[in-house]
């Protein structure tokens, strides 16, 4: 039996799009010129619709900090909060894109918390107010948090136009200012992203400097 | 059965507890350590000061947080050792949040009561200090905190009964991810101790006299326990040099009078701090 005309068109149009498939190194610097660790870098098709998110993502609590400090995923993830301590935390969170509380637990909490509106989610931790962390909700699959370095790679996007963005917990203003557009084919491709950052004032851990009546 | 019901939550209670210890360690400077009005007077020393502390936090509620503690602390002063002191404690204190998260306010009421071992050992006795603290976030970078203390020190040798009402008032800001500064303000009324070579008919008038006193040498002197007003201006910055140790600077300008008294002092501390 020979394949019908359309079964190799399709064959053929799949095989070429993937050896189109290209990849992306986002560099991201702070005004100063050092590295921007801890930001998510995100690339958005242009016109094309997201594949629906595909695994759970998980932000740990061990030795009353959240692991890891920065977390992206895609809208519409569900996320659960593991609670390695052998003590009890208590997770909530303010902002307008995702409120919620884990109100004190211990172990893995029975649900996980879905996240299903695009923004940036601010962690914290009622008992210790030095444990904050930040799970990104972006309307793509492609997205990648960067390294100490400062770098992060987009692997196998499509062939087509995207717009870039970088976002981070100290970022001055909004990353649609900071967006950039690019056609990605075969090959890597590298975009530097230079980020006006706000000092980092987050609350701290050390005896003699914890507030809030702490003890 | 309620005993046992409140017996069953303590124990689960402690189960989840969360233990912290802690250790400190420095050196703290006093320009005038006799309290003296005079300057012939004045005796000034440093000391090294250590302490070191476990404590148990029980979040009972979201809200509500018991902690329980003991502590060792001591001083070794450099001239005058009259006044070294080593001594045991216990605390308990319970913290109420007004609502979820850093910037909520909150309200402590504590107690530790101790036995300080002076080196003089008529000094030595029994310490209290009940403390009740307010505070509340303005910000992410600003703190706001105040409150009360009623410390009460008891001393077989009635001379060196002491207490003491305080107030404070101190603004905490983060200026960076590892440098915290602190401005504040204390008003202390009570019983003060004040060193001066007799005869001080002036003071003497309303204060209570031990004569011939040697914890500054010769001339031996006279100790005045007086009521005395203090303000207190301070300033200090901590430096977190990771997770679980931090140095602390800090500097203490005070006053003291009780009308025609008046004397000065100027604490600067030095410490290094380590917790698990």
């Amino acid at each position: 039996m020979r394949p019908s005309r359309g079964f190799v068109v399709l064959t053929v149009l799949v095989f070429a799009g993937d050896l189109l498939a290209g990849s992306l190194e986002v560099i991201v610097k702070d005004d100063k010129g050092r590295p921007g660790s801890d930001a998510v870098a995100y690339a958005v098709a242009a016109g094309a619709a997201s594949a629906a998110p595909k695994k759970q993502a998980v932000v740990d609590q061990r030795d009353k900090q959240f692991v890891p400090y920065v977390t992206a995923v895609q809208v519409g993830t569900a996320v659960i909060f593991p609670n390695s301590d052998n003590i009890r935390h208590h997770v909530y969170s303010f902002s307008p894109a995702k409120k919620f509380e884990l109100p004190l637990y211990s172990g893995v909490p029975a649900e996980p918390v879905v996240f299903d509106k695009v923004g940036f989610i601010t962690l914290g931790c009622n008992i210790h107010d030095w444990m904050i962390a930040y799970v990104a909700v972006l309307p793509t699959p492609y997205f990648q948090v960067t390294r100490q370095d400062g770098r992060a790679v987009l692997k196998d996007l499509p062939a087509g136009q995207y717009t870039v963005q970088v976002w981070h917990p100290a970022l001055k203003g909004q990353p649609e200012a900071l967006a950039q557009r690019i056609d990605v084919g075969g090959g890597t491709k590298s975009l530097l992203f230079t980020l006006p950052l706000k000092h980092d004032v987050r609350a701290k851990r050390a005896p003699g400097l914890t507030t809030g009546g702490y003890r | 059965m309620t005993l046992s019901i409140v017996l069953l939550i303590l124990f689960s209670s402690f189960a989840r507890a969360e233990w912290r210890f802690e250790g400190e360690t420095g050196v703290v400077y006093n320009s005038n350590l006799s309290n003296s009005d005079r300057s012939a007077d004045v005796r000034d020393d440093w000391a090294w000061r250590s302490d070191i502390s476990a404590a148990n936090g029980l979040q009972l509620t979201r809200d509500l947080r018991l902690n329980l503690g003991a502590d060792m602390r001591g001083e070794v002063w450099d001239r005058f050792d009259a006044f070294n002191t080593i001594g045991p404690g216990a605390s308990a204190g319970l913290r109420y949040r007004f609502g979820l998260g850093r910037q909520a306010p909150w309200v402590l009421l504590e107690d530790r009561f101790g036995y300080d071992r002076f080196h003089d050992t008529a000094q030595s006795g029994y310490d209290n200090v009940l403390n009740f603290q307010t505070g509340i976030a303005l910000s992410d970078r600003i703190a706001l905190e105040g409150g009360y203390a009623f410390e009460s020190f008891v001393s077989p040798n009635d001379f060196y009964d002491r207490q003491v009402h305080r107030g404070n008032a101190r603004m905490v800001f983060d200026a960076t991810s590892s440098l915290q500064v602190t401005v504040g303000y204390t008003y202390r009324e009570g019983d003060v101790i004040s060193y001066a070579v007799p005869p001080r008919p002036d003071i003497a008038r309303f204060s209570i006299e031990r004569e011939d006193q040697d914890e500054f040498g010769q001339p031996l002197r006279t100790a005045y326990k007086l009521l005395g007003r203090t303000h207190a201006l301070s300033f200090s910055v901590a430096y977190q040099l990771m997770k679980y140790a931090s140095v602390q600077l800090g500097y203490e300008y005070a006053i003291t009078t009780h009308d025609p008294l008046q004397y000065e002092n100027h604490l600067v501390e030095a410490n290094i701090a380590v917790a698990y």
